[in-house]
């Protein structure tokens, strides 16, 4: 099998002889055998053993091992180590060199697939060119010599994947016309190492860079190229190779940059790449600045405003006037009690009368002070300008007003002109002026003392009367003639009567309030029934009981119309109101229903409204209704300068009348000026939640009852109107609330929308309304 | 004060938790509430002591600003988490009453439906991809692959796919092989598409940052994302510039826009990456598109050619009465708009006639059908009826594996891709969801609210948020009031988006390696197994234990 050339020591080994060829496991046997008994150089004819050349090693560490081969099979030199030599004379198949931790390998031919595969250290030389995935996981263990892998001519594809160290040197001998010494997809997932190349590389991982040589790369492939050549035994090549420029050096990209990749930023591709200005920019404006959730002036979702006096209190809401009480208030707080008590008559003639006698006081249902305790005491306010006189107003314009009538509505229309200088006459049918407030409201509901103030402060401010003048049509064209506004006040003095069956006993209520406010008498027997339920027929009950009747009822087919102070004012004297029912005759016995029941009365009255009577003016005047035509101005249709208002027009409150005069008057002088007439309608009301009753202290009843009413500022909420708490100034978070006086003398606040982040704290703690929080937004979308 | 009927902070469904000790006031909460459902307010704290040896009353009255939740039910606490992020003290939180009684109260105020955005947020327990399994994996049989740093091929097609006996091919008098015949075109993308969701459900940034990353991917990074437009109009500088390549232009019932895109069809350089017919959505089938007249901002108006309204487009195409109409009328024509060099593809709602319509539309003779799209219940919406949202729909799965599985019946799978979407990606992992649908036969997946989560979107699928029909969207994605959109930062979602398409390449390959497949793995249902028994048989997979 093997024959000891004793003169050179060299074992050679035939693995095959006389057709019996000794397996991969009994020529590598036989190697470890020879190698004990001494032999390191060893020449084989092989056949196809695998594995041939490592690892070995002998005792002696100086010692070389030296394999001369022929014909291996696979993986020769395979985990060769440090001290052994292989040269193959030929090619050697697939992974020549694997695992090689320190041979040197020649190969004089082609080296197959994964030459050189996990190569650690050590050196292969290949003669020919390489299969597919050669030097793959070279790598490079620094306690050892760097792998070297040298290639004449070019590698299959695939090579050097995730090759981590060592050197690779592909000569790319005789490859001019390929596409790529390396094959297709070399060098994916390469993080170390060094390839050289020469000839052209393409399809190479993104992994790696290719850069030129440099003065060292030279210097190591001029020498190493000259012991490769001089291993293959092509020395000859040397010239060919040695053109430096056309040689390519491949690394892998530094960890630090591999990691975090040299991508354009998205902000640098949006500005530089992407369509200049934006998709959108050509019809949607966006600087694209970024906004934190806190935002700053015009940034902000919503945005506080100081409304102060721009709404109205609950109290000014419900006023059919509209008298701001909040402000009278809000000036007794100051010390002005002077401008306090005054400021009503610039609404309404009769603060006692109407205000603190005879209204139902509507200001007061929804006064925000009964979430506290109980409303403000409205007719304690009201009486504080009973006493008031003015002196007589000057009269310092032309123009000329004609009212007809003296009632309520037509003395606040006097009154308000007159106040403003104009020439004001007034022709009264009556004797007295004062109208249904004079002539039908009982003196329970209404002191003479406070009538009479009211009446005398009208009737000495300089409006001319003319009493006991009933106006005709003629007397009516004549003020249309004479006069440059002419206002119809004549109210509604015809009773309704209904035709019922027997209704010519009936009693109407109107006359019968007249009579007992004329200080007459009049009879009644024990029982009295009163047809209607309003607050007319209140008054009527009222009459009744004063007048003897015992037994009053008031019966209504409705729900009574009439203001629960006044059905609870009727039914405490004793009056029983019943609805619905429906009368069907009047007879001696008394009023039959339609169901068939009988109210036994000795008289029935009825009070269910009153109409104007119209005969003195032109039927133009009037519509199908015998109603009088005007717009909402109170300016009659055919008549520019003729208005209308209270009863005559609808029948209504006191306030209402009086709201109608007032209304009139400023048209009329609207008119006057040639300005464009006005509806005068409400401010819109604070919104009850915005109120805070909570910063207030419950008031016993005792306390609120002995509370003078120039006192009623430290009950009052101050609805919409500022109370100049200061709340908002100490509560601003972020300091934008800020205050002075304007150049009224007035005090302001605003926001500074340098510091408001729009949270709305300031809306939030105002104890009265003022500040409110509008969206943004409400500007863009 | 308070009476039975009116609404109270018990009713709703997200309760603000405020504690008045930890406040400052600083106003930070109610500020940055982009729904206005906080407000400051006071309130009044009396308290009655007695001090001193026998009984001796002191009162004292204090009256102490405070954070309080609006009750009207039109400005409602959605849950969004706003307020908690930016209050310094952790005083303020929205909590989630799951006995609400909100959804009776509405109904019984307004007498009108509830309306929000998102998904389905019934039943996302036990969603069926997390039942499967990836259970095959290479080892020594066949090679695995490194996920790494193997190449892999990763793209789907989107147009109609000619199966190799039908190419058209002669032999040319000089011997070469050639084409007789002009062929259907085909698009070979990126197996996952940026759903279509419109200009005006999205903010004008929104949309950007997705279109920018859609650019950046295919430019930069070198995946050939593609992004559906939704139909919403579409920006001309879009339609002429060069990034058209990457949008699939969609037509829905509304067809909003169209007339623009038509009219800068001489000026375009590109043509567009594809078009897909909507015929349903999978949140909402059956039910036409919904923007609220609140999102109609004057841009929107002007895009869409529209006044400001609430915009409902019809749940049908109006005059498509068949399939054959559809095809004729839909398919014939949108070919024929960039001269059939632009594939056209289909999406409808899964249903339970998805496979009716899919073994309809292969018989497709004319080789116009370039894709068929199925969507299904979990898919999220910008504006939608609450009712349809939660009850109406198919689920995706069994739906898509049935359209494939018919689809190979007839020997054609693979010639109308199919392309699945609905939910996909909404526990985060959408290259998991991607690869099981794309072994149960899906060509390919499409996502939407899924980018909107990357782009910081603060709902979730248990009700939080859910408001993106409101227009008060408080991260900028889903609104047009340009004081909420200014939240939102253009390159940071563009960036997000690029990040996370990144990520998914990377975790796709790291599901296509075990099972060594170097391209996508489409019918690979012997990759998957599953524990659950009616999941496995339902669909034909293995069941394991």
């Amino acid at each position: 099998m093997f024959v000891k050339d004793s003169k050179l020591e060299i074992c050679n080994i035939n693995s095959l002889e006389n057709n019996k060829r000794l397996s991969t496991q009994e020529l590598l046997q036989l190697i470890y055998q020879k190698i004990d008994e001494g032999y390191t150089q060893f020449k084989i004819n092989a056949c196809g053993q695998h594995n041939i050349g490592g690892p070995l090693w002998v005792k002696n560490k100086e010692a070389k091992l030296k394999f001369i081969v022929n014909n291996p099979g696979q993986r020769v030199g395979s985990m060769g180590m440090k001290g052994t030599s292989i040269i193959v004379e030929g090619s050697a198949p697939a992974d020549v060199g694997w695992l090689n931790a320190g041979a040197e390998i020649i190969v004089k031919g082609d080296g197959g697939d994964t030459t050189g595969h996990c190569a650690a250290s050590g050196k292969i030389f290949i003669g020919g060119r390489v299969g597919t995935r050669s030097g793959s996981l070279m790598k490079h263990d620094p306690k050892f010599d760097a792998p070297q892998l040298w290639v004449l001519k070019n590698t299959g594809s695939f090579s050097f994947e995730f090759m981590g160290g060592g050197i690779a040197v592909i000569c790319g001998l005789d490859c001019e016309n390929m596409d790529s010494v390396l094959g297709h997809r070399c060098c994916v997932g390469m993080v170390g190492g060094t390839i050289y190349v020469r000839g052209n590389i393409s399809d190479i991982s993104e992994s790696c860079l290719i850069e030129d040589l440099n003065e060292y790369d030279i210097s190591f492939l001029n020498n190493g190229i000259k012991e490769f050549l001089d291993k293959i035994n092509k020395p000859e090549e040397y010239k060919k190779l040695s053109l430096w420029n056309e040689w390519k050096k491949i690394v892998a990209k530094p960890y630090s940059s591999s990691k975090k990749s040299d991508r354009i930023s998205l902000k640098d591709f949006r500005e530089k790449m992407w369509v200049q200005g934006g998709i959108f920019g050509d019809f949607y404006q966006d600087d694209l600045k970024v906004e934190e959730f806190i935002t700053k002036g015009d940034k902000r979702l919503r945005i506080p405003y100081w409304n102060n006096n721009k709404l109205s209190a609950p109290c000014e809401f419900g006023c059919p006037i509209g008298i701001p009480t909040q402000k009278r208030i809000n000036l007794i707080k100051q010390g002005k009690i002077k401008e306090a008590v005054d400021l009503i008559f610039d609404y309404s003639p009769f603060p006692a009368s109407v205000c603190g006698e005879v209204c139902p006081q509507l200001c007061m249902d929804n006064c925000s002070r009964c979430f506290v305790d109980e409303h403000i005491k409205i007719s304690d306010l009201a009486m504080m300008s009973r006493d008031v006189k003015f002196d007589k107003f000057k009269t310092d314009k032309k123009e000329k007003i004609a009212i007809v009538g003296s009632g309520v509505a037509g003395l606040s229309c006097a009154w308000i002109l007159k106040q403003k200088g104009f020439n004001v006459e007034v022709f009264e049918e009556d004797t007295k002026i004062g109208g249904k407030l004079t002539q039908v409201i009982p003196n329970d509901r209404l002191t003479r003392q406070s009538l009479n103030a009211d009446l005398n402060r009208i009737k000495n401010s300089g409006i001319k009367f003319n009493l006991n003048k009933k106006i005709k049509q003629n007397d009516f064209q004549e003020l249309e003639k004479t006069f440059d506004a002419i206002v119809i006040a004549v109210g509604a003095h015809t009773p309704f009567v209904i035709p019922f069956e027997g209704h010519q006993r009936l009693i109407k209520g109107l006359d019968f309030l007249k009579t007992i406010n004329r200080g007459e008498k009049f009879e009644l027997g024990k029982k009295v029934v009163i047809i209607g339920a309003g607050n007319a027929a209140m008054d009527v009950i009222i009459g009744a009981y004063q007048m003897g009747a015992c037994e009053v009822t008031a019966i209504d087919i409705q729900k009574p119309m009439a203001f629960e102070k006044e059905i609870n004012h009727a039914q405490s004297l004793g009056a029983k109101i019943l609805w619905p029912c429906y009368t069907d005759k009047i007879t001696k016995e008394g009023v039959w229903l339609k169901d068939g029941t009988l109210i036994e009365a000795d008289n029935v009255i009825i009070s269910i409204g009153d109409r104007p009577n119209f005969d003195f003016i032109d039927r133009s005047y009037l519509n199908e209704c015998n109603m009088i035509k005007i717009n909402e101005f109170q300016q009659c249709e055919n008549n520019n300068k003729v208005f209308a208002i209270g009863d005559s027009v609808k029948q209504g409150l006191f306030t209402n009348a009086i709201a109608d005069g007032r209304k009139c008057a400023f048209n009329i002088i609207n008119m006057f000026e040639n300005l464009p007439l006005n509806k005068y309608e409400k401010r819109t009301k604070v919104s009850k939640e915005d109120i805070k009753p909570e910063y207030y202290a419950t008031y016993s009843p005792l306390k609120v009852q002995n509370l003078p009413g120039y006192e009623e500022d430290k009950r009052c909420l101050s609805c919409a109107t500022c109370r100049d708490c200061e709340f908002c100034l100490n509560a601003c978070p972020t300091g934008a609330i800020e205050k002075f006086k304007n150049e009224k003398g007035e005090t302001i606040y605003t926001s500074n929308i340098e510091r408001c982040i729009g949270c709305g704290v300031c809306a939030g703690v105002c104890p009265c309304g003022i500040w409110t929080l509008q969206p943004n937004s409400l500007n863009f979308v | 004060m308070a009476t039975i009927n009116e609404i109270s902070k018990d009713d709703l469904n997200w309760q603000i938790q405020y504690d008045s000790s930890k406040c400052t006031l600083c106003g930070r909460c109610v500020a940055a509430c982009s729904f206005n459902a906080i407000k400051v307010d006071v309130e009044k704290r009396r308290k009655v002591v007695s001090i001193g040896d026998v009984p001796t009353p002191k009162v004292t009255t204090t009256t102490i600003p405070v954070i309080k939740q609006i009750t009207r039910n039109a400005l409602n606490c959605v849950g969004c988490g706003v307020c908690s992020r930016v209050c310094p003290n952790g005083a303020i939180k929205a909590v989630h009453e799951d006995e609400s009684r909100f959804n009776i109260k509405y109904k019984c105020e307004h007498g009108d439906s509830i309306k929000r955005g998102g998904r389905s947020n019934l039943n996302t327990e036990g969603r069926t991809l997390d039942k499967i399994k990836i259970g095959r994996i290479s080892q020594m049989t066949d090679p695995s692959l490194d996920a790494q740093r193997h190449t892999f091929d990763v793209l789907a097609p989107f147009g109609r796919i000619i199966p190799p006996q039908e190419l058209p091919f002669e032999v040319s008098s000089d011997g070469d092989l050639k084409i007789s015949k002009s062929m259907p075109p085909v698009n070979w993308i990126y197996p996952i598409i940026i759903g279509d969701m419109s200009i005006g459900a999205l903010s004008t940034r929104m949309w950007e940052a997705l279109a920018i990353a859609t650019a950046y991917l295919n430019e930069v990074c070198g995946l050939k994302v593609r992004m559906c437009t939704g139909e919403g109009g579409i920006p001309t500088r879009l339609l002429k510039s060069r990034y058209l390549k990457y949008m699939i232009l969609q037509i829905a019932s509304g067809h909003f826009g169209w007339n623009r895109i038509i009219n800068t069809m001489p000026e375009m350089t590109e043509d567009p990456g594809g078009i897909l017919i909507k015929i349903g959505q999978g949140a909402k089938p059956g039910d036409g598109g919904l923007l609220m007249a609140k999102k109609v901002a004057r841009h929107i108006q002007e895009i869409r050619g529209v006044p400001k309204a609430d915009l409902l487009s019809p749940p049908n195409h109006q005059g498509l009465y068949s399939i054959e109409e559809s095809v004729q009328k839909m398919f014939l024509s949108l070919n024929s708009a960039f001269k059939f060099r632009v594939p056209v593809a289909i999406k409808v709602a899964a249903s339970v006639t998805s496979v009716s319509v899919y073994n309809n539309l292969l018989r497709d003779p004319y080789n116009i059908v370039g894709g068929f799209f199925l969507d299904g219940i979990q898919g999220g919406t910008g504006a939608a009826y609450e009712i349809s949202l939660n009850h109406t729909g198919h689920p995706i799965v069994s739906r898509l594996r049935d359209c494939y599985l018919a689809a190979v019946h007839q020997g054609k799978q693979g010639q109308i891709p199919l392309w699945a979407g609905g939910g996909l990606g909404m526990r985060g992992a959408l290259a998991a969801d991607a690869f099981k649908m794309m072994c149960l036969g899906a060509n390919g997946i499409f996502a939407g609210r899924l980018w909107l989560q990357a782009a910081g979107c603060l709902g979730n699928d248990s009700g939080k948020c859910n408001a993106c029909n409101t227009g008060n969207c408080p991260a900028g994605i889903t609104t047009q009031n340009p004081l909420l959109v200014a939240r939102l930062d253009v390159d940071k979602v563009a960036e997000n988006v690029v990040n996370y398409f990144l990520a998914t390449h990377l975790e796709l390959k790291k599901l296509m390696a075990p099972i060594g497949n170097s391209s996508l793995p489409i019918g690979r249902s012997d990759a998957l197994v599953s524990v659950d028994k009616n999941i496995a048989e339902r669909l034909g997979i293995q069941h394991v234990c």
